[in-house]
């Protein structure tokens, strides 16, 4: 009997040994998980081309390292490929996170914490990337992806409407003044023209030098003085259209001035052969946001991220992959040239081609200073009840009432229970 | 008794019970996750659970291998009659370690197979507080091992996330399955229990009714013990009846005839008259004799005052006295120290069988042997006397044999020249006892 045990072990042994020489034997691969096409809806090259680059460069420097990915994934279909990928428990070792989907991911439990690389790695500087950016792949103070390509939002101006009017292009540290004044002169309602499309109490917020939570997700600011201010200017603002309300054809038709815009549009459509594309009945051009009383010109930044599976057998060679896609100068460079975004690298953006006539000054502040999204559990849910409190506000058309205090409460609730 | 051997199979219904509940929990997860996947709602349902759920294989196996070596080792204890101190406990720590390990990969939504094990480990484990060992950290498992209690120290899936993907009819009828199996295990759980405790209870009854048995028997033998002894009482009087009619009966009818013959014959003839007289004299003195000695052998006290050793050496030294004949008493048997009973059948013997030979066979030397080997008491007594012709009642031979015979002894008596290498004149007399020893004095 104890001939037979023994045996039975030693077959086991032998067998795993078969098996770990066998898959050692075959070399390691790395799992991608990219999409394709542009996320942010602007045409753009072979989408493929400078993954395709930076995989052979990286297979050449690993040696018995392959790098694999699905192609044909749609940003449409992504989340959902990603779901079903994490489910299957076949998820790839490394993966592109989409904005909208960071803080679910996250809060799953779908992505590894990134500190201990970063700490670890001599390689990586924290101060090459733009701040904002960086902080994007944060959540409730660690970090768990990092920045491959970011895109600012950006105030469009219809400048043939603004000569039309004789109203000369603001300059990018302009005001809510400014702007509030340009719009009242160039609001006509019954010539069907409008001052500004789309800008909401949260355009406002940002760029009053505020935000709607606490950076932790513990509280919620919503009856605070500046957010009051943010929404009582956006409320005068659509005051200004008497009870109209202006539509996206609006401005298509060349009839609003203003119109905020993500910054990958602008440089997708500005240049020669895409501009007849798009707006082709009337100049424009990007400026930064407008700065409130106690801001400056902020807006809000969305960040293409890229994040390792929590559960990948490969986390250092995931980590140098993912160092290399985000960190690398070559690599973004390239994708700078290709893609319609912003490099999250200070130094990429800081000798890009100058075809962007926005200044690179003026991208650089507003990269400095963009802000994103928080990023906590819960985030969604308290945003759509400020939403609502607001719209109610704004709908009441109470100067001062105390909606807003009692919908802090029940968000510092909600928070406090999430 | 019957019950007792229901058990097992009941065992073996409720592994069979427990492994559908695992196999339920474990396909429905596994092939709803499938089924997630392949209907494009995989991001709503992470949106919902907001948790990565272990690889869809990862339940399956873990719970099936986990439950698979639980049921190995449960059987393997039946089979092979496994015991032991060390190894019983190794058995009862891998029963529980397997049974956690089984509800855990079943994301606890599931606990019964704690009272699966717990009925099992109740059959094996005999000791009470052993089994209220078992029991606590078992209970613990069943009753907080539940999802809701264990979801908040461990982020695990709720199963009710699966069953949302259905539609509610579907998932009435996974609900009702589920609650089936849950219950069922329940039930069995329930039924073993029971059954356990009516066995137990049989045995106590039958413990109980073997008691009470065991009481009557002992009545029993008191009374037989009291009968004895009333049996006894009657026997001496019999023969003290006997002692009194063959010797001061027969004496006196000596006497009385003999005084009536010198009454007759006293005138005409005094000479004769005379020598009757003598004769009738020495009758009577011989009576006078026997009654003495019959008073003698009766009275018990000289056994109660002192050991049998002692007894014995002065009632031979007594005899030698009043008889002057040479006994030669050879003591080989080490202390004797026996029962009461035994004592007194032994002095009564020696007593008797030293009167025998003087009376009877007019013997002038007497050996007496005491050996033992073993258990085996022996007695040996030898004389020069006349030995006889013919044995006859009222030597008092039967009532030696009667004694014995009540101790499970002998009696073997006979003339000493009757057997070949022996060719001197004379009786012997060989009694055997089996000793018990001293308890009953």
């Amino acid at each position: 009997m104890r001939r037979i045990w023994a045996g039975a072990a030693l077959a086991a042994a032998l067998l795993c040994a078969v098996f770990v020489g066998l898959s050692r034997r075959g070399g390691v691969t790395i799992r991608i998980g990219v999409y394709s096409g542009s996320y942010w809806q602007t045409p753009n090259g072979d989408c493929y081309q400078i993954l395709d680059n930076a995989i052979r460069r990286f297979e050449s420097t690993h040696e018995r390292v392959k790098v694999e990915y699905v192609s044909g994934i749609t940003t449409d279909s992504y989340s959902e490929w990603l779901s079903e990928q994490i489910l299957s428990g076949t998820e790839p070792d490394l993966y592109f996170v989409l904005p909208e989907d960071f803080n679910l991911l996250v809060t799953c439990g779908a992505l590894a914490k990134l500190d201990a690389f970063m700490d670890a790695d001599a390689a990586f500087d924290a101060s090459l990337y733009y701040e904002p950016s960086l902080r994007s792949g944060t959540f409730e103070g660690g970090q768990y992806a990092l920045p491959h390509e970011s895109v600012p939002t950006i105030m469009f101006v219809n400048k043939t409407l603004l000569e039309r009017n004789g109203i000369p292009m603001p300059r990018n540290d302009w005001t809510w003044n400014d702007f509030y004044d340009i719009c009242r002169r160039v609001t006509n309602v019954e010539a069907r023209q409008f001052g500004a499309y789309d800008y909401t109490w949260l355009h406002a917020l940002y760029s009053n030098g505020t935000s709607l939570f606490s950076e932790d997700g513990t509280a919620c600011y919503l009856s605070d003085e500046k957010i009051r201010s943010a929404i009582q200017f956006v409320k005068s603002l659509r005051d200004l259209n008497g009870g109209y309300q202006v539509t996206a054809r609006d401005f298509d038709l060349g009839n609003v001035a203003f119109r905020p815009f993500l910054f990958s549009e602008y440089r997708a459509y500005q240049p020669y052969p895409w501009r007849v594309k798009k707006y082709s009945g009337f100049q424009w051009d990007g400026i930064s946001m407008p700065a409130g009383p106690h801001g400056d010109n902020v807006s809000e930044l969305h960040t293409m991220l890229l994040g390792i599976s929590a559960r990948t057998r490969h986390e250092a060679l995931a980590w140098k992959l993912c160092k290399l896609l985000s960190l690398d100068e070559e690599v973004q460079r390239e994708l700078y040239a290709d893609s319609s975004g912003i490099s999250p690298l200070r130094a990429v953006q800081a000798d890009a081609p100058d075809s962007d006539r926005l200044g690179l000054e003026a991208i650089d502040k507003i990269m400095s200073t963009a802000v994103s999204a928080p990023r906590f559990d819960g985030y969604e849910q308290a945003l759509m009840m400020a939403e609502n409190a607001v719209a109610d506000e704004m709908a009441l058309d109470i100067t001062r009432g105390d909606g807003l205090t009692a919908a802090q409460r029940e968000i510092n609730v909600f928070l406090g229970k999430s | 008794m019957r019950r007792r051997e229901e058990i097992p199979y009941l065992t073996a219904l409720m592994f069979v019970m427990n492994l559908s509940v695992v196999l339920f929990y474990a396909v429905v997860v596994f092939a709803t996750t499938a089924r997630i996947c392949r209907s494009f709602t995989a991001y709503d349902f992470l949106s919902t659970v907001r948790q990565v759920p272990d690889k869809p294989w990862v339940m399956p196996t873990r719970s099936l291998i986990s439950y698979g070596f639980l049921t190995l080792v449960s059987f393997a204890k039946y089979r092979g009659r496994l015991g032991g101190k060390y190894l019983s406990g190794f058995i009862c720590v891998s029963e529980i370690a397997l049974c956690f390990a089984t509800v855990a990969s079943l994301n606890f939504y599931y606990t019964g197979v704690a009272l699966l094990v717990l009925s099992d480990l109740t059959h094996y484990i005999q000791n009470p507080r052993v089994r209220l060992g078992l029991m606590i950290p078992l209970s613990l498992l069943f009753a907080l091992g539940r999802y809701e209690i264990a979801s908040v120290f461990v982020a695990r899936i709720p199963f009710g996330a699966y069953l949302n993907y259905y539609s509610p009819s579907v998932r009435g009828y996974l609900a009702g399955i589920e609650s089936v199996l849950v219950s069922w295990n329940v039930l069995l759980f329930v039924y073993d229990m029971i059954l356990l405790f009516t066995s137990q209870r049989e045995e106590n009854a039958r413990i109980s009714r073997l008691n009470l048995q065991l009481k009557e028997a002992n009545q029993r033998l008191r009374k037989n013990a009291v009968e004895l002894e009333h049996l006894t009482e009657t026997r001496e009087r019999n023969r003290l009846a006997r002692e009194i009619h063959d010797t001061l009966g027969h004496t006196l009818t000596g006497i009385v005839m003999g005084t009536e013959a010198v009454s007759a014959i006293f005138d005409a003839a005094p000479e004769e008259a005379k020598r009757r007289i003598e004769i009738v004299h020495k009758t009577a003195q011989e009576g006078l004799e026997d009654v003495r000695r019959s008073i003698k052998a009766l009275r018990p006290d000289a056994l109660e005052k002192r050991s049998l050793e002692k007894a014995l050496e002065e009632l031979i030294t007594n005899f030698h006295l009043t008889t002057s004949v040479d006994i030669d008493y050879q003591q080989d048997a080490g202390g004797l120290d026996f029962a009461g009973d035994e004592e007194n059948t032994l002095y009564r013997i020696i007593q008797e069988g030293m009167t025998n030979s003087v009376r009877h066979g007019h013997a002038t030397e007497i050996e007496i042997q005491i050996t033992r080997e073993g258990n085996l008491l022996t007695v040996r007594i030898r004389d020069n006397g006349l030995g006889c012709a013919e044995l006859e009642e009222g030597f008092g031979l039967r009532h030696m044999e009667e004694r014995l015979g009540l101790l499970g002894g002998s009696l073997a008596y006979g003339n000493r020249n009757d057997d070949s290498d022996d060719e001197q004149r004379g009786f012997y007399l060989i009694a055997s006892l089996p000793v018990r020893g001293r308890e009953g004095k």
